[in-house]
């Protein structure tokens, strides 16, 4: 069996030393597979993002008890560059390109220290062949793209970066569902032809579900459900995560519900 | 009913029978230091009483309030000119200099206040800067016009025939102003304005929201600083019988952020150990300039210009809550021994 | 205005652009205002000082290893001092600096004293004034203020728009956090924006130094080349020239047609207009304003 390219166990975040909001988060993610990371808003699925990122100094959280292990390195309370070395690449929810620099010149930002040139032109064509897009867009402000161009130009940055793992916070977020197809098939070719391995986390189940391999349910910090996204596609806790609030008495919470592996995660 | 007697012992500013005797024992030293300090140490302790006064001005502003000031030393000047002007001009007796001074604190301060209405942090802080050197200019203006000299002669404040100039008689008045701009400080922080200046301080947004009436209480907080910094350069100017414009630099506005910052930010105590730490500092080093080779000895200035700025950074690095940080800290690791505990870490 | 006026204009609002530089510079890239960058400037006349005593016979040996020096200053102020303010609140970073220009100050009077020293004269070299114009003059030193002032926006521009570590400040500066995520040190990128910094304002304080002298009074043209950034934009290399122009040409009117006196007031009279009209400055960004 291989091993886990991201093993995270018992993760406690606590913001401010006091709001604790990650209250043992445990999950596994297995090489060149997709996992998704479902919720509501609140639920813990980008401060799980933030941890593993090592973006979590905002908002001055820190990791205040488990353990985050990438590629067999305990990674807890890193800086983000010190995890972007490692093969970490992270698209965030907001602010995920500069606005002020143009297209091509944030694709040149995005340095990796792990690449050869050689290897940084192979990807550039290949950022371009996923994104086909971003060619005729390369002269315009980032901050002028749609959201849709906008997500793809941060894919895409994050791509050049030549990561291991990659991970997407709301790749749904305020776009079209057209949109959202395109990029969510854009994404599973990213996986198929580079084999990166991919955290995604989203609010919109449905969406997740159809490109992931494996999913995890987080609440208030918690995973509740876990299994096979193929699995977990017709359980009525994920069709109220994804639908929203259920009504009146049928409103529980999943604390209700103990946690329950759905099966084996599925190898790479 | 008994709730209401514990929240009245709560208000009271010496409920406790700790707090009247901690009381008691200050009052007995302050009244007592006149009479056993040299004239030299007295002198130093009027300076320091005299600083105390600016210092809780810009703590009230910058400490309670948040909001950022660099204009000390301009309102510090105007106080001292609206003296030095009207005992030139109309030869006006204290008891009307001073509260013209303090009207024109107010005034200033409504001024210095309006960029706050809308600015934030570093531009507001700019915005003092450039009305700082617009005040020095204006006075800068009247001494080159007005006097022949370098600065105007101010002769000491007298009333019925006794003329106030000695070292002690200056101690008691000092005094009671700076009791009283303590008094004033820990009022507002105690009621309904402090809380409001404390919620601007955190998210003047969210406080907005909160249905606090931002724009008054931001005038507010400058209007009452200003006021009592120009007070004090008014008790500046009778104090040093003289006033000039080059005294009234960048670098003194300097000091005053120095003594709250090195005294502890947001906290009353600290204004004054920080003026008292900043009035203190030139002689010291003016001390240490005896046992360094003549060339520097002679550039005391310089010295002090070099060391003050070396503490400043050391201050701002290492220990941003000041005097105040450092004993509470020796307080909690005390405590913490005596308990048997292992110490617990400062909360910033 | 006379043609004397308007020369007197360039020459003044060159020296100021060429100090606003290093204020844009480190503001941009790093988000904090360095208050200390007037006694850099200082500090860098007075560099040019200690090498025309070493090189006197060699005057380009000496501004270059001068000029080097300023450079290695900002990288060494960066590295010792505020780095380790990066991600602390701005305005303890800006106390910061104005404490590290009094720590300056006070040192070089102790190292250089309070006296008025003059570089050329240990050159040689007696700056004449020339005349570009039917009765212009100007010193030969001021034109060299004026060419250096664009030629160094000139390789700025450049450098910023078309190199890779140009676009990597750009980017530092824009979205520290994404930029540390894509790669990018931080500290280095901070640690080279101040040694640009320093390094400008050496050249104007030492080309400033071979015009008219060095003492430490000098600083206070430093700060009052301030409202020039603030005028154009705190991050706006293109606004500070402009800014530069503005208030160098209200500061010569104003001593001419008014009252000299208002020579140090005047750009503080200027930048307070422009905050009560448009903060952000003529072509500053609106967003800078919420960061602080």
């Amino acid at each position: 069996m291989t091993a886990p390219l991201l093993t995270v166990d018992s993760l406690q975040v606590a913001y401010h030393r006091i709001a604790v909001a990650l209250h043992g988060v445990s999950l596994r993610v297995m090489p060149q597979t997709i996992v998704a990371l479902l919720g509501n808003n609140g639920a813990g699925k980008t401060t799980t993002l933030r941890a593993i990122s090592g973006f979590i100094g905002l908002d001055d959280a820190r990791v205040i008890a488990g353990t985050i292990r990438f590629a067999g390195e305990a990674i807890e309370n890193q800086p983000p560059h010190a995890n972007a070395a490692r093969g970490i690449a992270l698209v965030p929810e907001r602010d995920k390109v500069f606005p002020n620099l143009t297209v091509a010149e944030n694709l040149t930002v995005a340095s990796s220290s792990r690449a050869a040139a050689a290897k940084r032109r192979q990807l550039e064509a290949l950022v371009f062949q996923f994104f086909p897009a971003l060619a005729e867009l390369r002269p315009r402000l980032a901050g002028l793209l749609s959201g849709g161009e906008r997500q793809m130009l941060a894919l895409g940055s994050a791509v050049l970066c030549n990561p291991q793992l990659l991970l997407v916070d709301e790749l749904s977020l305020g776009l079209a569902p057209v949109v959202v197809e395109d990029l969510t098939r854009r994404l599973s070719s990213i996986r198929q032809e580079l084999g990166i391995t991919i955290l995604l986390v989203e609010q919109n189940a449905g969406v997740a579900l159809t490109i992931a391999d494996y999913a995890y349910l987080l609440e208030n910090g918690r995973v509740v459900l876990e299994g096979a996204a193929a699995e977990l596609r017709g359980r009525r806790e994920i069709q109220e995560a994804y639908l929203g609030q259920a009504s009146g008495e049928e409103r529980r919470s999943y604390r209700a519900f103990r946690h329950r592996p759905g099966g084996e995660p599925p190898h790479g | 009913m008994s709730g209401d007697d514990a929240h009245a012992r709560e208000l009271a500013m010496l409920g406790t029978a700790r707090a009247q005797v901690r009381f008691a024992v200050v009052l007995a030293i302050l009244v007592a230091l006149p009479f056993v300090a040299t004239p030299f140490q007295l002198d130093l302790a009027n300076q320091v009483l005299l600083a105390s006064i600016g210092a809780l001005a810009l703590m009230l502003l910058t400490g309670f309030a948040g909001l950022i000031s660099l204009g000390t030393a301009g309102l510090l000047a105007a106080g001292a000119y609206t003296v030095g002007v009207l005992v030139r001009e109309v030869g006006a007796p204290f008891w009307l200099t001073l509260p013209a001074a303090a009207a024109i604190g107010a005034c200033l301060g409504l001024i210095f206040g309006l960029p706050s209405l809308r600015l934030r942090g570093l531009y507001l802080a700019i915005s003092t800067l450039g009305l700082h050197f617009v005040v020095v200019y204006l006075g800068g203006e009247y001494e080159a016009r007005a006097t022949l000299s370098t600065g105007i002669m101010i002769d000491s404040p007298s009333i019925a025939g006794w003329t106030l100039s000695s070292g002690r008689a200056w101690y008691f008045v000092l005094l009671g102003f700076a009791a009283l701009a303590v008094l004033i400080s820990v009022n507002l922080h105690r009621t309904r304005t402090g809380r409001a200046w404390r919620a601007l301080r955190e998210r003047d947004v969210v406080a907005g929201a909160l249905g606090i009436d931002v724009q008054r209480f931001k005038l507010m907080a400058f209007v009452v600083s200003a006021t009592m910094t120009a007070v004090a350069g008014a008790l500046f100017a009778y104090f040093r019988n003289f006033v000039s414009i080059d005294a009234f630099s960048l670098y003194l506005t300097v000091q005053y952020v120095a003594m709250i910052i090195i005294g502890g930010m947001g906290s009353i105590p600290g204004a004054v150990l920080g003026a008292a730490f900043v009035i203190v500092f030139p002689y010291a080093i003016e001390a240490i300039a005896g046992y360094l080779p003549a060339r520097f000895g002679n550039m005391v200035f310089a010295l002090d210009y070099a060391a003050f700025g070396v503490v400043m950074i050391l201050f701002l690095l290492l220990e941003p809550d000041g005097l105040i940080g450092i004993w509470q800290r020796m307080r909690n690791w005390y405590v913490a021994r005596r308990a048997g505990a292992a110490p617990m870490k400062a909360r910033r | 205005m006379s043609q004397q006026l308007v020369a007197n204009v360039v020459v003044l609002a060159a020296i100021y652009a060429l100090v606003s530089a290093g204020y844009v510079l480190v503001y941009r890239v790093s988000r904090v205002l360095n208050l200390a960058h007037g006694e850099l400037m200082m500090v860098g006349a007075y560099l040019l000082v200690a090498t025309a005593g070493l090189f006197s016979g060699n005057p380009l040996v000496g501004l270059l290893l001068a000029a080097v020096c300023g450079l290695v200053m900002g990288i060494a102020v960066y590295a010792v001092l505020m780095r380790w303010m990066t991600g602390e609140a701005v305005l303890a970073s800006v106390l910061i600096t104005i404490a590290l220009g009094i720590l300056l100050r006070g040192l070089s009077i102790l190292i250089w004293t309070t006296q008025q020293l003059y570089p050329a004269a240990t050159f040689g070299w007696h700056n004449p004034p020339v005349a570009i114009g039917p009765g212009v003059r100007i010193s030969a030193a001021s034109v060299a203020i004026v060419i250096l002032a664009a030629a160094v926006y000139a390789a700025l521009f450049v450098f910023l728009q078309f190199t890779r570590w140009g676009v990597r400040m750009r980017a530092a500066g824009q979205n520290p956090l994404l930029a540390e995520q894509r790669g990018i040190r931080l500290h280095g990128v901070y640690a080279f924006a101040w040694g640009l910094s320093t390094f400008t304002a050496s050249l104007a304080g030492m080309l400033l130094a071979l015009d008219s002298g060095v003492e430490s009074t000098m600083a206070t043209i430093g700060l009052k080349a301030f409202p020039a950034a603030l005028v154009g934009g705190l991050d706006s290399l293109f606004g500070a020239v402009i800014g530069a122009v503005i208030v160098a040409a209200a500061e010569i009117a104003a001593i001419q047609y008014v009252n000299p006196l208002l020579s140090d007031v005047v750009p503080f009279v200027v930048l307070l207009i422009v905050l009560a009209i448009r903060p952000w400055g003529l072509f500053g960004s609106r967003e800078q304003l919420d960061r602080v």
